[in-house]
């Protein structure tokens, strides 16, 4: 680190030194050369410097807590009497115990967790995406209320937050509100309609009339995806659907081959951002923190957020590889 | 003539379902809001009648009195807690600004690859380091030297204030690692002759970044700024787990109405002796958490409608879209 540090200062008045003769050398071509050179290298040592912080962040606690949270998920951990730890291998073990012997806090077995977690993960996703998709092009048309109509649909931001969530919830005693609401937008209702008068198969039209129960709750979690993609809209440009217009296609047609493709790699960035706020509600978290610093179960407690952090990552490749299909080949550097 | 009329008749029946379905959505999105409303202004003793659903029979502000006693106190904690946003807000802005100047605007080695370890480091989800971090800051050393200053023992940063204002320093707090990502966005999407002008002007390197780069950030910054500050006022995670004893109205407000069974008659019994109530239910409970979230969000609305234009502005200007 000094090192980086004196050999930049070095080459910072390098740099100077040169800039200050100029004027007064003659620019043969091999000084233009050598001068575009330490320049550059300057320059990259002065993005580094700049890149520092972030370094030593992701080496201190990112790269070493996952590489000592794998290790501690293949030991097994006592605390010492000086606060230190000791650990001894003992291979897979605390995966074993995991999922054959140890439930969660709420009696569920893990393998089950994890499968109802991803489960919901991948049903919510494109659910959030279409959701606020959906809501960012209704405020991107122009009428009478829109600012107003704007600053709702990016309130979820705000109450969307994991507190206010819990404080606004109803933990005791009935909702009346929430009960003469329903009273009249249940799931039944819409279930009726979409099974009397459309050809969808029953789960379908089941899941759907859950997702319109849940709308209250997705449209919480919808803030900051609307607003990515109202930017998103709001950055392609007019005359692509001045020349759809010309061409005579129609709105759907004009949708599905300008707005669409557009939109692509904001599709993905929404879709990856949604994919990690559903994986940060979920309840595996607090198991981890039960695991080891309530039971003193720090290999198993490892164990499980080894389990959960390639359980994100194989799904978002799997995501991501899916996507890639979907869009054939729309450049995704996100 | 007629196909005029009918174009008219036409557009109006397109702006009434479009009208009718914003305001639809609108009300879903504010139900959760709107429905605390009539609980919060009740009284304790109209809490509970099935008949009360929209308009409380008898108004009074109660629940937000029982709310402040309860939650708010003096107000410190809201304060303090304010102020530690702000610097923590301050400190992501620059730490990311820095790191998505040098990747947006420089190639150098690695650079793809740091890249990538960014977006890696965007879909992890903290909690799954939590372990090894929580036991880094509990013996809190750095090659020996934090050692060496502390009578040859490693430090134990737990619950103590230092370790949220080191993780931001180092590029990793509250989802600091989307800050590092806009920036880097925002900064590769800059026209490059601005730095070049700087250059021939005379401008380092550095001075180019606070001269030049930043002052046309603002966008990006205000984008950045709003999201840090929001989700730090309302981190409970972070706060959480490395400094529990903290004044933080987050994490406050959580303990205080926690869910269980105990704690909710502990609460009713303080509320019943405070105000002399004959008899309290649990409605009371809820009522009481209620207005407390509302007070809590009350800041963070009153900056977001004073704000709403410009925050609205750069968020579709802050280079969000890839």
């Amino acid at each position: 680190m000094n090192k980086r540090k004196i050999s930049d200062k070095i080459n910072k008045s390098d740099t100077s030194n040169q800039t200050q003769k100029k004027p007064e050398t003659q620019k043969t071509n091999k000084t233009k050369k050598r001068l575009n050179i330490t320049f550059r290298t300057s320059r990259k040592i002065n993005a580094v410097v700049f890149l520092l912080p972030w370094l030593i962040g992701f080496l201190l606690f990112f790269a070493v807590p996952i590489y000592s949270s794998v290790v501690y998920s293949f030991s097994k951990t006592e605390v010492g009497e000086q606060g230190g730890m000791s650990l001894e291998f003992n291979g897979f073990d605390n995966y074993k115990a995991l999922f054959q012997t140890e439930v969660s806090s709420t009696g569920i077995q893990f393998a089950r967790m994890f499968l109802e977690e991803n489960a919901r993960i991948f049903l919510n996703t494109p659910v959030i995406m279409t959701f606020s998709l959906f809501c960012a092009i209704l405020v991107n048309v122009k009428f009478k209320g829109r600012g107003l109509a704007r600053v709702v649909f990016f309130l979820p931001i705000i109450i969307g937050l994991n507190v206010v969530q819990k404080l606004i919830a109803v933990s005791t005693g009935s909702d009346f509100v929430d009960s003469s609401v329903g009273a009249f937008f249940s799931d039944g209702f819409i279930m009726r309609l979409l099974l009397n008068n459309t050809f969808l198969p029953i789960s379908v039209a089941a899941f759907i009339a859950q997702a319109t129960e849940e709308v209250f709750s997705l449209a919480s979690k919808c803030g900051v995806q609307t607003l990515i993609f109202l930017a998103g809209l709001q950055s392609i440009s007019g005359a692509l659907y001045e020349v759809a217009k010309i061409e005579g296609a129609n709105a759907y047609e004009t949708f599905w081959k300008i707005t669409i493709p557009m939109l692509s790699n904001v599709i993905v960035f929404v879709v990856v951002y949604s994919f990690v706020d559903l994986f940060l509600s979920s309840p595996v978290s607090e198991e981890i923190y039960m695991f080891a610093f309530r039971r003193g179960q720090i290999g198993t407690g490892a164990a499980l957020s080894t389990v959960y952090m390639l359980n994100v990552l194989a799904d978002l490749l799997i995501l991501l590889f899916a996507l890639t299909k979907l869009t054939k080949g729309g450049n995704t550097d996100a | 003539m007629l196909d005029a009329a009918q174009r008219r008749i036409k557009g109006a029946i397109f702006k009434f379902f479009f009208l009718t379905l914003v305001i639809g959505l609108c009300f879903a999105i504010l139900y959760p809001l709107l429905k605390i409303l009539p609980v919060v202004t009740s009284d304790f003793s109209d809490l509970g009648n099935p008949d009360v659903i929209w308009i409380p029979v008898k108004t009074s502000l109660m629940s937000f009195r029982a709310a402040i006693s309860l939650g708010f106190g003096n107000g410190r904690t809201m304060l303090l807690t304010a102020v530690y946003c702000a610097a923590i807000t301050f400190i992501q802005i620059m730490i990311s600004a820095f790191a998505g100047y040098s990747l947006g605007r420089v190639k150098f080695l690695f650079s793809s690859v740091v890249m990538v370890l960014v977006i890696v480091t965007i879909v992890t989800p903290p909690q799954a380091l939590l372990i090894s971090q929580y036991l880094r800051f509990k013996q809190f050393d750095v090659l020996g030297i934090v050692s060496l200053l502390n009578n040859g023992k490693p430090m134990d940063l737990i619950n103590k204030p230092y370790v949220l204002y080191v993780l931001a320093l180092t590029g990793f707090g509250v989802k600091q690692s989307i800050f590092v990502f806009i920036f880097r966005q925002f900064f590769s999407s800059l026209p490059m002759e601005l730095e070049e002008a700087a250059l021939i002007d005379g401008c380092g390197f550095y001075k180019t970044f606070f001269k030049i780069a930043l002052p046309n950030a603002v966008p990006a910054i205000t984008t950045v700024a709003s999201l840090a500050f929001v989700w730090n006022y309302g981190d409970t995670y972070y706060t959480g787990y490395f400094h529990p004893d903290g004044p933080y109205i987050a994490n406050t407000l959580t303990r205080i109405f926690a869910d269980n069974q105990d704690n909710i008659s502990k609460v009713l019994n303080v509320i019943q002796r405070r105000y002399m109530v004959p008899s309290v239910s649990n409605f009371v409970f809820d009522a009481t958490k209620h207005a407390a979230a509302l007070i809590y969000l009350s800041p963070l609305l009153a900056m977001y409608f004073a704000a709403q234009k410009k925050l609205v502005e750069s968020f579709e200007r802050s280079g969000i879209v890839g």
